[in-house]
C-alpha cells in the first residue's frame, strides 16, 4: 500500500513538469528573431550581397526560385537533393559538392520569416549579412611571414580561436614533429579552394562540422585572413613533398625520448628496492670464485 | 597521563630449542589458505642468519620503521606526500624471492607413475604456480647452520663486530647460533598503522592488538614496506594484506595464542602491561642508546594507586588491572629488567620482549678432547662465543650494557642455584655474584621459578576481554530487552 501511494504522489508532479519543459523549449525557438537565426545558422556559408562563400550569395534569391521551392529546400535540403531536383543538383556542383544541412529547430514559420528577412536585406545598399570585406591589395612577402606566424600560433588569433597548427599541418613544416594530424594537410588548400577568392571566403566563415562550431564563436579577423591566404598560397606554390626522412626522424626522436625518460625514471627511483636474496647469493658466490 | 593496556609478550631465548612447533601451529590455524602459503606469521630464525624475509633487519634496503628528521619522527618508507606519488607502485616491497616460493611435492606421482627401473619420486611443485620448481630458499633456509657463508655471513647485525670477531665466528670450534622466534610485536608506535593510506590498520583499544580491517584494506601494501619486522604480508589471492592477529579469538576466550600454547620449550610468556600513551611520541624519539630504558619508562607500575586511578578513568576494568599486577611480562621487563625489545632502534616500540640467550662457552680442541677455556664454573661472558656486540645490536640498539646486565644476572642466578642444589659453589661466592648483578636472593628465586618451574597459569596471565563492553561501542546490548526476542522481519497479521 505504502509503495503505490508514493508512486501516485509522484504522478501529480509529472504532467506540470512535462508541460513546463515543452513550453520552455517551444518558447525558446520562437524567441529567436529571424536575424539571430540567420546569423547563427546561415551566415557561416551564405552572405547577402557579399559574394558566395561555401553556399551561394542569397541576394535576391526569391527572384531565382519560387518561395514554395525555397521553403521546401530550407526544411529538407537532403530530401530535395535526393529527389533529383535539377536546380538543387546544379547548386551542389557550384559549391563543390557541399550539401546544405538542415538548420536545427527550423520550422515552416521560421523558413518564411527568413525568406522575408532575405528579401528585405536584399533591398538595402549594404546588408548586415554582407560578410567580411577583404581587401584586394596584392600579397606581400611580409604577409607570408605573418601568415606563418598566425598558422603556427606564434602570433595569437585576435578573436581567440586556436592556431591552425593545433589541427593542421603543411608539408614545409614536416621535419620532426610537423603540425596537427586531426585536420587535413593544408599544403594544397589554396589550389583546392580555387585561389584567393575562394580561400578568403572560406576562411571568413569556415564551414563544416568541426570548423563551424569553433569559428562561429571566434571568427577570423579580416586582417588575419589576408596573411593566411598569402601563406597558404606560398605553400601551394612550393608544394614541397614530405621529406622521406620525416617519418624516420619522428620515430627516432620518439625512441630517444622514451630511452631518456627511462633513464630519468631510473635516476629518480635509483634507491628503489630491487630484491635482496638473489643479489646476496650472487655476491657471495662472486667472492668465492674470485 | 593516558593509561592504556597492552597484551605483551616475553620470549625466553635461553629455552628455545628451535623446533618450529609454534610456526606449524600458527600455519595450520591461520595461513593454510590460498594466497597465504608463503606467510609465516610466526617464524623461527637461526641467528646469526639473514632471517625471513632475507635480511629483513637491513633497513637501508627495506626502509622500514621510523627515523628522526628535523627532530620529528617520520616513516622511512612513506609519508603523506610521498604516498601519493608511489601509490600505484609502492616501493621497498620484498619480492616472493625475498620471502621464498612456497612449494609442496607431487605425491601422487609416487602412486601413479608407470612401472619402470627407477623408484618414482615426488618432485617439488610451486604452491603459487603449480609448476615444477628448483627449491632455492625457504623460510628457515640454513636452519641450524650458523657457519653458512651465505646466510649467516650476511646477517646485518654482524656489522657491529670487528673483522677479527667476524672471522672468529666462523672458526670451527667457535661456531655458535641461537634461535630467534618472531611474531608481530604489536608495537606501541606501529609504523604499519601509520603508513596505511586507507586507514585499514588499527590498534585495538582494549588490548593493543594490531589488526588489518579486511573490509577497508585496499592492498596498497604500505604496511609491508613500513613494518621494519616485515610482519605484515600481502595475500596475492585476496589482494589484501594480513598479519598476526595474536590469536585474538583465543585470547578473548581465555586461551593463549596457538604459538604460545604449543611451545615445547615453554619459552613464551604473555600478560598485560599498562603504559602511558601520552609519552609515546617523546619516548620513541629518544637517542638510540637511551631507547631501552625509555621504553621501560613508558610501562607504568600497575600497583601504583595513581596509575590505577588513571587506568580506571580511562575505562580499564578492575580485573584487567589485577591481571596486569600478576603479569609475568611486567616482572621480566620492568622488575627484573632481563627482557629486552628487539631492534628498538626501529622506534616502533615493540611489545614483544626477549630474554637474550646465554651462549656456549669458549672451548678449544687439544687434539683429543674439547676443553673449556674458562676458569670458573661458568665462563666470563666476555669470552662467550658470540660476541656481546652481536646481542647488543639485536636487543640493545647498540647499547651493550643492557645485554651485559641481563647476562650477568642470569649467570649469577645459575651460580646461586648451583650453590643451592649441587653445593660445589660457595654460597658466599654466589651471593656476592648476585649482589654484583643487582639481584637479591628473593629475586633470584622468583626468576628461577618463573623460568624453570612455570605452569600454564604462570606463563599466560590472560586478561578478561570484556567483549560486552566492546560491543557497547557499536550497539546497545539491551536494545532487545523486553521486546519480542528475535523479532519479526515482516509484521504478523494477527494478535494485537
Amino acid at each position: 500500500m505504502v509503495l503505490t501511494k508514493s508512486v501516485s504522489g509522484c504522478r501529480c508532479f509529472r504532467l506540470p513538469l512535462f508541460l513546463l519543459l515543452i513550453s520552455f523549449t517551444y518558447s525558446q525557438s520562437l524567441a529567436q528573431t529571424p536575424a539571430e537565426f540567420f546569423k547563427k545558422n546561415c551566415a557561416s556559408c551564405h552572405t547577402i550581397g557579399g559574394g558566395r562563400l561555401t553556399g551561394p550569395d542569397l541576394k535576391d534569391v526569391s527572384k531565382r526560385q519560387s518561395r514554395d521551392w525555397l521553403v521546401k529546400w530550407l526544411l529538407d535540403p537532403e530530401g530535395v537533393l535526393k529527389s533529383g531536383d535539377p536546380y538543387a543538383v546544379k547548386m551542389q556542383k557550384e559549391s563543390r559538392g557541399a550539401v546544405m544541412t538542415r538548420a536545427p529547430g527550423i520550422t515552416g514559420e521560421m523558413a518564411n520569416a527568413l525568406l522575408d528577412l532575405i528579401a528585405a536585406e536584399s533591398k538595402l545598399e549594404k546588408s548586415q549579412f554582407a560578410g567580411l570585406q577583404i581587401s584586394n591589395r596584392p600579397l606581400l612577402p611580409e604577409d607570408i611571414d605573418e601568415g606563418r606566424a598566425l598558422f603556427m600560433g606564434g602570433k595569437p588569433l585576435k578573436n581567440g580561436a586556436p592556431a591552425c597548427i593545433s589541427c593542421h599541418t603543411v608539408n614545409s613544416m614536416e621535419s620532426i614533429f610537423g603540425g596537427g594530424r586531426l585536420g587535413p594537410n593544408l599544403t594544397r588548400a589554396y589550389a583546392r579552394l580555387q585561389g584567393r577568392k575562394g580561400l578568403s571566403s572560406w576562411l571568413s566563415a569556415p564551414p563544416g562540422l568541426t570548423m563551424t562550431p569553433i569559428f562561429s564563436k571566434y571568427p577570423l579577423d579580416a586582417e588575419e585572413i589576408l596573411p593566411l591566404v598569402a601563406f597558404l598560397k606560398k605553400e601551394t606554390e612550393m608544394d614541397k613533398p614530405v621529406q622521406s626522412t620525416a617519418m624516420i626522424n619522428f620515430l627516432l626522436f620518439g625512441l630517444g625520448g622514451a630511452v631518456l625518460l627511462l633513464v630519468l625514471f631510473d635516476l629518480i627511483w635509483n634507491k628503489r628496492f630491487r630484491g635482496v636474496r638473489k643479489a646476496m647469493i650472487e655476491k657471495t658466490y662472486e667472492g668465492f670464485n674470485s | 597521563m593516558d593509561i592504556r593496556s597492552q597484551v605483551s609478550m616475553v620470549f625466553h631465548l635461553d629455552k628455545c630449542i628451535g623446533c618450529h612447533t609454534c610456526s606449524i601451529a600458527c600455519k595450520n590455524i591461520w595461513t593454510d589458505r590460498k594466497g597465504t602459503e608463503y606467510m609465516w606469521w610466526n617464524n623461527v630464525e637461526t641467528k646469526p642468519g639473514t632471517g625471513y624475509p632475507t635480511k629483513w633487519e637491513d633497513q637501508d634496503k627495506y626502509q622500514g620503521g621510523w627515523e628522526k628528521r628535523n627532530g620529528k619522527l617520520g616513516l622511512r618508507s612513506t609519508g603523506k606526500g610521498r604516498v601519493v606519488f608511489n601509490l600505484f607502485h609502492n616501493p621497498h616491497q620484498p619480492g616472493l624471492d625475498d620471502y621464498y616460493e612456497p612449494w609442496t611435492y607431487k605425491y601422487e606421482d609416487l602412486f601413479n607413475a608407470p612401472e619402470g627401473d627407477d623408484q618414482p619420486t615426488a618432485r617439488p611443485i610451486s604452491m603459487v604456480t603449480g609448476k615444477h620448481i628448483d627449491i632455492e630458499a625457504g623460510p628457515n633456509w640454513d636452519d641450524d647452520l650458523s657457519g653458512s657463508p651465505v646466510y649467516a655471513e650476511n646477517d646485518p647485525n654482524l656489522s657491529a663486530l670487528t673483522p677479527e670477531q667476524r672471522a672468529q665466528l666462523s672458526a670451527i670450534e667457535r661456531l655458535v647460533f641461537f634461535y630467534f622466534p618472531r611474531i608481530c610485536n604489536h608495537c606501541l608506535n606501529p609504523a604499519c598503522v601509520a603508513s596505511c593510506p586507507s586507514g585499514a590498520l588499527y590498534k585495538r583499544g582494549e588490548d593493543g592488538v594490531v589488526l588489518i580491517d579486511q573490509k577497508r584494506c585496499r592492498g596498497w601494501r604500505s604496511c609491508i614496506a613500513a613494518c621494519p619486522y616485515k610482519k605484515s604480508y600481502y595475500n596475492w589471492s585476496t589482494g589484501k594484506s594480513e598479519k598476526c592477529i595474536l590469536c585474538f579469538p583465543r585470547i578473548e576466550t581465555g586461551q593463549a595464542p596457538a604459538c604460545f600454547h604449543s611451545c615445547v620449550g615453554r619459552i613464551r610468556y604473555l600478560g598485560v602491561l599498562l603504559y602511558d600513551a601520552d609519552r609515546i611520541d617523546e619516548i620513541a624519539g629518544r637517542p638510540d642508546n637511551e631507547l631501552v630504558d625509555a621504553h621501560r619508562e613508558l610501562i607504568v607500575d600497575p600497583n601504583d594507586p595513581a596509575i590505577i586511578k588513571a587506568a580506571r578513568e580511562n575505562g580499564i576494568q578492575d580485573d584487567v588491572i589485577r591481571s596486569a599486577q600478576k603479569s609475568p611480562v611486567y616482572k621480566f621487563v620492568k622488575e627484573w629488567k632481563i627482557a629486552l625489545p628487539p631492534h628498538i632502534e626501529f622506534r616502533t616500540l615493540p611489545m614483544l620482549f626477549y630474554v637474550p640467550p646465554m651462549l656456549p662457552v669458549m672451548s678449544s680442541f687439544d687434539g683429543k678432547t674439547v676443553k673449556n677455556m674458562s676458569e670458573g664454573l661458568f665462563p666470563d661472558f666476555d669470552k662467550a662465543r658470540a660476541p656481546i656486540e652481536y646481542l647488543g645490536k639485536l636487543f640493545g640498539a647498540g647499547n651493550n650494557s643492557k645485554v651485559r646486565y641481563v647476562l650477568k644476572k642470569q649467570m649469577a642466578i645459575r651460580t646461586y642455584r648451583r650453590a643451592v642444589t649441587v653445593g660445589d659453589v660457595e654460597m658466599e661466592h654466589a651471593e656476592h655474584m648476585l649482589r654484583e648483578a643487582d639481584c637479591t636472593v628473593e629475586e633470584a628465586e622468583a626468576i628461577y621459578k618463573l623460568t624453570s618451574l612455570c605452569t600454564f597459569e604462570d606463563r599466560f596471565v590472560i586478561p578478561p576481554a570484556h567483549r560486552e563492553e566492546a560491543i557497547e561501542m557499536v550497539a546497545d546490548p539491551l536494545e532487545y530487552k523486553q521486546s519480542v526476542g528475535f523479532g519479526f522481519k515482516e509484521e504478523v497479521k494477527r494478535g494485537l
